[in-house]
């Protein structure tokens, strides 16, 4: 194959692994705004810190993938309470509740620069083979990353569907009123969702960290970008959310070989302000009335 | 009669501290002076905040973009246009007027929690742009500018001289006032506060609740194009800075301490605020980590703030 | 049923969400100056048709007409502004305002649209606000005018309810509900407010208290599963199967 076909392929591959690890992150957030009604502000934020956790913690642990589990866990300690002690006194009042996420989200950023410092650094993947795919040589890591990717979305798909306290998380999803009229919205229920929406990014976090640079503003540009995937897919749509951050990416990747970054952030915000004038509520998601 | 008492307590606080700020323009040191003229100049964005937020329940977080605008109006114009100093204000005024008025088309449809992501999305769409395009806003570094004499008719006054900075600030922040005031006193500001008391009442009273919430946005955002541009002259300079978040997120947590909804509440908490920000930051250099617990406190504590609380007791 | 000279008249208007059917085919028609009231088990549809009449919802298929002018699916605010007043079952005022601004919204809602206006007029001393304060007379607030809309009695929240309803200049008046929750004083005096608007208002009722619509309506609706099952005046309806079955033993007021 040619060069520039080569290039697009390559581009597009890596807007497909991008596009998977921001499906997890997007997740979460339709998640939460689905049972909790707000949009979490402070997810990018926790992407972070799943990534500066991780460069500390493999080292230390001596082993990345044992890293992640403790991440997993250290984050699931971390959010259980936020949720409970610092958003719930705001139920019912979504804009307080996201300006609450605000504050927190200045928080992790700055604990994170006072305990890693601004400069970004590098990781090293803790796998460093490659595979030649479509004649481009591609790292396996990143294949390994699109691969735990899918297994996580399936485990979180199983767990919607096949569980019960699945089904009743997406009960409060499909309607939060009727679902606190029949007493499921209980406290369990919030904070788990939430719990798990930020944990998704934490571990999506953790699997980029040895892809992009670790630094304490890395969430910043993640959140915009899984902000502007669960609008256009709309928000509180699981699967909306999904297809919409894998579309999403790829069509950066691949615009990315035309483009600059930003050039190519401006047209994907231009794309998500056509939707909305189109389809206030996005494009899976439920219209009212 | 409790309210009319408030009406009044709220008059007589404003002129107060208008009255207080016009004496200390004479008196205060040079130092203390210019946090001052901060000080009225983020009292005019608190301001104009307050109208979207505190009058018709719209919690954007994207105003840092017609803060920013407003600068880059008033930098912009004096360098290439080489506009007078009034006029240049208002060509910051006019940036904040057309850049609110497609954002608020395109999101004062949306429901609460989608307003607020999609104006904070604008907002980092816009700090990203700023940050890109070096040749017009000098990105990160930014424009210095040298101000033009401002020329009132028979005198030419330098803005150079500190006096007539802040008295040139200080008037911006009466007429702002006065023109709020006015508007919120008039048949406008009483819808304005009609939607924000409860939104499908109004629509049931035949009001197109879009249209005000569209007009309470665009004047929002045309005063915050003043109060940016008003910053720009201040500091003699713009940057991409202007649009980050942090500036989005600065006017809530002053409307917040001195009180939604009260036009001049807000000036207590910009007052508090810069004045915690100057000492703070001195001694310590994570200061947003403070201000990152200090959103939750003021959030936690008052949701009506400090001139709101006292209001609701007078 | 449907004919001419209808004030309000809706032809086979059928609302459905996803599956569920929440009305099914509602035609019927009120003349000027008649009291309808609108009965049926909960879950019939009433605050649905309701919602339907004045914009809320668009329904899914026929036509509302407001003396013969097509009013389907065009917003609230402009429903509203053609003639047609509400209050809800869940009251709806503005509670940090005083009874006369609330009522003041109303007017002013409707006084003609010049931007200017908006911005130079003063609303203390405007014709809007003498007009608000004729109103409050009218229902019998007028001690409280100045009071906080929140610092009401709940009785005297859903008067203020109708009040504002009023101050829109309806030329029908749409009442869900308006003694529910309410002390049996303060329902009597709604009753009476109720009665006496009828003398120059056309109103639509929704009531569960079936006392209270054999004293004020002229005629009845009857729904039940978003169907209209019979309508008409008293004695036209009381002999109804359907109705019966619907309501003996529930409540004995067929006698």
């Amino acid at each position: 194959m040619s060069e520039p076909v080569l290039t697009v392929v390559f581009l597009l591959m890596n807007g497909l692994v991008w596009g998977l690890l921001v499906a997890l992150i997007a997740l979460g957030l339709a998640l939460i705004f689905g049972v909790m009604g707000i949009v979490n502000m402070a997810h990018g934020d926790l992407y972070m810190a799943g990534a500066v956790l991780a460069f500390f913690l493999g080292p230390l642990l001596g082993h990345f993938w044992l890293g992640l589990l403790v991440v997993l866990f250290a984050i699931a300690l971390i959010a259980g309470p936020i949720e409970r002690y610092v958003l719930r006194p705001y139920e019912g009042h979504p804009s307080a509740t996201m300006i609450a996420t605000v504050g927190i989200s200045f928080i992790l950023q700055q604990l994170a620069l006072a305990a890693y410092g601004g400069i970004p650094k590098k990781m090293d993947p803790p796998w460093t083979a490659s595979f030649s795919l479509l004649g481009v040589d591609y790292p396996g890591y990143r294949l390994l990353v699109a691969a735990i990717s899918v297994l996580i979305l399936g485990a979180v798909w199983f767990f919607l569907y096949r569980t019960s306290m699945g089904i009743l998380v997406r009960a409060s999803i499909e309607d939060r009123q009727m679902a606190e009229a029949m007493g499921i919205n209980t406290s369990r229920i919030l904070v788990f969702t939430f719990v798990l929406g930020c944990v998704l990014a934490a571990v999506a976090g953790v699997m980029a960290a040895p892809v992009t640079q670790v630094s304490y503003l890395m969430g910043t540009d993640v959140a915009l970008l899984s902000f502007i995937v669960v609008i256009v897919g709309g928000l509180g749509s699981l699967a909306g959310a999904v297809i919409t951050a894998l579309v999403l990416c790829s069509l950066e990747g691949v615009l990315s070989a035309v483009l600059t970054p930003v050039q190519s952030k401006a047209a994907i915000f231009v794309l998500m302000i056509t939707i909305l004038m189109l389809r206030p509520r996005g494009i899976f998601g439920q219209r009212n009335g | 009669m409790s309210w009319m008492n408030k009406t009044r307590l709220d008059k007589s606080y404003s002129l107060g501290f208008l009255a207080v700020l016009l004496v200390l323009g004479l008196v205060l040191p040079s130092g203390a002076r210019s946090l001052v003229v901060q000080v009225m100049v983020l009292c005019v964005f608190a301001m104009a905040y307050d109208i979207c937020l505190g009058f018709t329940d719209q919690c954007s977080l994207g105003h840092s973009v017609f803060f920013g605008a407003g600068a880059y109006g008033v930098v912009l114009s004096l360098l290439w246009l080489k506009l007078g100093l009034i006029p240049a204000l208002l060509a910051g005024l006019l940036a904040g007027l057309l850049l609110s008025v497609p954002l608020g088309i395109v999101s004062v449809r949306l429901s609460e929690a989608y307003f607020v992501i999609v104006t904070a999305i604008i907002s980092a769409i816009f700090h990203l742009l700023a940050m890109d395009m070096t040749w017009l806003t000098g990105g990160d570094d930014g424009l210095s500018v040298s101000l033009p004499k401002l020329s009132l008719g028979m005198v030419d006054l330098s803005v150079y001289d500190p006096h007539t900075n802040y008295y040139l600030v200080f008037v911006s922040l009466l007429l702002s006032y006065l023109v709020l005031r006015r508007i919120l006193d008039a048949p406008l500001g009483k819808v304005f506060v009609c939607i924000r008391e409860n939104e499908k009442r109004a629509l049931f009273l035949g009001y197109n609740v879009e249209w005000y919430k569209l007009a309470a946005f665009v004047i929002s955002g045309t005063f915050s194009g003043l109060a940016g541009g008003l910053y720009a002259v201040t500091l003699r300079y713009a940057s991409a800075d202007y649009f980050s978040f942090y500036w989005s997120i600065l006017p809530i947590v002053w409307c917040l301490i001195g009180g939604l909804g009260t036009l001049s509440g807000c000036w207590i908490g910009v007052l508090l605020m810069c004045l915690f920000q100057y000492y703070v930051s001195a001694w310590f250099t994570h200061y947003l980590l403070i201000f990152g617990v200090l959103i939750l406190v003021v959030l936690r504590a008052s949701r009506r703030g400090i001139i709101g609380y006292l209001m609701a007791r007078g | 049923m449907v004919g001419e000279g209808y004030l309000l008249e809706l032809c086979k208007v059928s609302k459905r969400f996803g599956g569920l059917s929440a009305l099914e085919g509602v035609s019927m028609g009120v003349r000027r100056g008649e009291v309808r009231g609108i009965i049926g088990p909960n879950g019939a549809g009433k605050t649905t048709l309701f919602n339907v009449i004045t914009g809320e919802l668009r329904p899914t298929s026929g036509k509302i007409l407001l003396e013969g002018e097509d009013i389907t699916g065009i917003p609230p605010y402009s429903i509203c502004r053609k003639g047609i007043g509400r209050t809800f079952q869940l009251t709806l005022i503005f509670p940090e305002m005083t009874v006369l601004d609330c009522v003041w919204a109303g007017l002013n809602a409707r006084s003609k649209r010049v931007w200017w206006r908006l911005l130079w007029g003063s609303p203390p001393e405007d014709q809007a606000t003498r007009n608000a304060m004729e109103i409050i007379r009218q229902v019998g607030l007028e001690e409280r005018a100045h009071e906080l809309a929140s610092n009401l009695s709940y009785g005297d929240q859903k008067v203020l309810e109708i009040a504002m309803a009023l101050s829109t200049g309806p030329r029908i008046l749409l009442l869900d509900e308006p003694t529910q929750g309410v002390g049996p004083q303060e329902a009597t005096s709604i009753v009476q407010l109720i009665k006496k608007l009828s003398a120059h208002t056309t109103i639509i009722l929704i009531e569960h208290d079936m006392n209270m619509i054999l004293e004020v309506c002229d005629s009845v609706t009857v729904l039940n599963f978003g169907s209209v099952i019979a309508q008409g005046t008293w004695a036209e309806i009381s002999g109804n199967q359907e109705v019966q079955r619907i309501y003996l033993g529930e409540r004995s007021w067929i006698s």
